[in-house]
């Protein structure tokens, strides 16, 4: 019966040439959502890799006018230890403007021998890692020990380790800044950071430690903070800070909320797509149902002869169903051959099980919408009255 | 060999009941070669459709090779008309995607039968009717008369021991309507199949064993 309906379906490959062609481009609409939600899912399922409640940013300019570094750097020291002292403030950290969570990113290039990698490039200091509670995975994390030494002392995460080194151990090991062209030892490496929010990936990082020039451009504080801290607290500390340093246009953001914000950027484009992908689905099920719908009534006359030498109103009905999913099979083949290109080329460089998953579950959903629209159309071919049927042809 | 008891057949809308066939009474025996012929609309084609099982009687009985057919299911009067039945159309029901090979070898498809005994059967059958040289043409290849031929092929593929035939010489011209009936004549007599006919043409029905004439449902003859 295969092979039968097989025949019939090729040798009536014009008339279904647009049904194939429909199919075929409604898997490759269902494989880029499908390649969406799941690269999505795939990061939303990993640890975000620290901890942002009761994390609280302060950023600043920096009105501090000397040009003596040790003079700024003692300036804000004293600022930490006030920070430090008020009995809310769990940890403060200073950084570069890239911190997590935020839409500042600083890009460039690290090298191991003649490998070279993309990072991201943050400066922060010795309290960074307790200020977000991030996690060691190997060596340790940076501290006033690191001020001297051959090479500058560098942590970075798990994702660059593995890039830069496989499953080797890379602490100890020296690795250079490509645009520098300066050396630098891996001292330490901590899970990756998925600082874009729970929907991006955690992407390469290094960790360089702030350096005694560093407070002249530095604008960022990590504040964490004990749950007490309140509204009132947010209130006292924006006001000792600002008595500290006048004119230095201070503001305090929580990261519960830049976690919201940047995952409203993620989710916008994954919505907009999916309702696309939804109206587009809607409209492939309403052509299928109509085409079908159109072909068994077109069909009335072969339906009734078949019931007439011998086929069930059952029969029947799975012989359409199979119609349309042999149909369905075929232009799932060419959609398949397009769609692992995207693995096998390395587009957009996601990983290749993304794509694979992306294909299956595409492949799925069709088969499920080609039987689900053949199968009232089929019903209904089922209950054809063969006498009736061939009477009108 | 086909028995039809006070077999009665209406058709009822919401507004119209039409009595198609009003207590038919009627014994074809084994082997016999039986014509129908009544004017259009006598109900002619609505007897053999339900002696060919292919609609059911309002009233009456019918039983074929001693087998009672009322009570049968779905599945089994398909099975019934599979292994019992062969159907010839006046407008010959062919499926134009098919080659002729493959619109022979249909009801076949419905039988546990491998491809190879399929392809062989219905070469069998194709050689019967004069058409073994055509089998990997398709339906809108052929004339009307080879096509009545592939429809015979079709009925016949299945060894079936009644053939039923609705016109099947209505669509051709006389020199083709006679060389169809000829084929029906010759597999009545040589292969002793069971044939009941509907026609117009009194010619034709002249040539079966016997007549019997339909008027308003009723039989006259």
């Amino acid at each position: 019966m295969f092979k039968h309906l097989f025949k019939l379906i090729w040798n009536k490959k014009k008339q279904n040439f647009l049904l194939l062609t429909e199919m075929l481009f409604s898997f490759l609409v269902l494989f880029a959502v499908f390649s969406m939600l799941v690269y999505y899912y795939t990061n939303y399922k990993k640890p975000m890799g620290f901890d942002y409640n009761n994390a609280w940013l302060v950023t600043y300019n920096n009105t501090n006018k000397t040009q003596n570094t040790d003079s700024l750097n003692l300036y804000y020291q004293i600022l930490q230890k006030m920070m430090k002292a008020m009995p809310e403030v769990k940890e403060v950290s200073f950084c570069s403007d890239n911190v997590p969570l935020s839409n500042y990113t600083n890009g460039g290039s690290v090298m191991n021998g003649k490998l070279t990698v993309g990072t991201n490039k943050y400066t922060v200091d010795d309290n960074y890692d307790k200020a977000f509670n991030t996690q060691l995975l190997e060596g340790r994390w940076l501290n006033k020990s690191d001020a001297v030494g051959k090479y500058p002392a560098v942590v970075i995460n798990s994702n660059l380790k593995e890039e830069l080194f496989g499953d080797a151990t890379a602490v100890g090991k020296i690795i250079t800044d490509d645009y520098k062209k300066s050396k630098m030892r891996v001292i330490g490496v901590i899970q990756g950071l998925k600082v874009k929010g729970d929907y991006a990936p955690s992407g390469n990082a290094v960790y360089f430690r702030v350096d005694t020039g560093s407070f002249h451009w530095i604008g960022s504080i990590i504040v964490k903070v004990k749950p007490m801290a309140n509204a009132a607290f947010e209130a006292r500390l924006y006001k000792t800070m600002a008595n500290y340093m006048k004119d230095s246009n201070i503001s305090i953001e929580h990261f519960t909320n830049k976690r919201t914000q940047i995952n409203y950027m993620s989710l916008v484009p994954m919505m907009v797509m999916s309702i696309v992908g939804c109206f587009l689905i809607i409209n492939v099920a309403l052509g299928l149902f109509g085409v079908l719908w159109y072909n068994i009534n077109k069909r009335r006359g072969e339906i009734g002869l078949r019931r007439a030498v011998g086929a069930t109103g059952h029969s029947v009905s799975v012989q359409l169903i199979m119609e349309s999913m042999i149909l369905a099979t075929m232009s799932l083949i060419i959609g398949t051959f397009f769609a692992v290109q995207f693995p096998l080329l390395n587009v957009f460089n996601l990983s290749a099980s993304i794509y694979v998953m992306a294909i299956l579950l595409s492949i799925v959903f069709i088969y499920l919408l080609v039987f689900l629209c053949s199968l009232y159309p089929g019903r209904q071919a089922a209950a054809i009255y063969p006498a009736v049927a061939l009477h009108e042809e | 060999m086909i028995r039809l008891q006070n077999i009665e057949k209406v058709y009822r809308t919401d507004t119209i009941e039409t009595l198609a066939l009003n207590s038919i009474n009627l014994d074809v025996a084994r082997g016999e070669f039986l014509s129908i012929m009544g004017p259009s609309g006598c109900g002619k084609s609505t007897l053999l459709n339900i002696i060919g099982l292919l609609d059911l009687p309002s009233k009456g009985a019918i039983s074929i090779s001693d087998q009672k057919t009322d009570h049968l299911s779905d599945k089994q009067l398909a099975q019934f008309r599979n292994k019992k039945l062969g159907f010839i159309f006046q407008s010959y029901h062919l499926i134009n995607d098919l080659q002729v090979l493959d619109n022979v070898e249909l009801p076949l498809l419905y039988r546990n039968t491998t491809a190879k005994e399929r392809k062989m059967l219905a070469t069998e059958a194709l050689e019967k009717v004069g058409l073994a040289n055509r089998i990997k043409h398709f339906p809108t290849q052929l004339s009307g008369g080879q096509r009545q031929r592939v429809a015979i092929a079709r009925a016949i593929v299945g060894r079936p021991e009644i053939i039923l035939a609705d016109e099947p010489t209505g669509n051709l011209d006389s020199a083709m309507g006679n060389e169809i009936m000829d084929i029906l004549i010759s597999l009545n007599r040589n292969e002793g199949t069971t044939i009941v006919m509907v026609t117009h043409d009194e010619n034709m029905a002249h040539k079966t064993h016997r007549l019997v004439r339909l008027f308003d449902g009723s039989q006259v003859q």
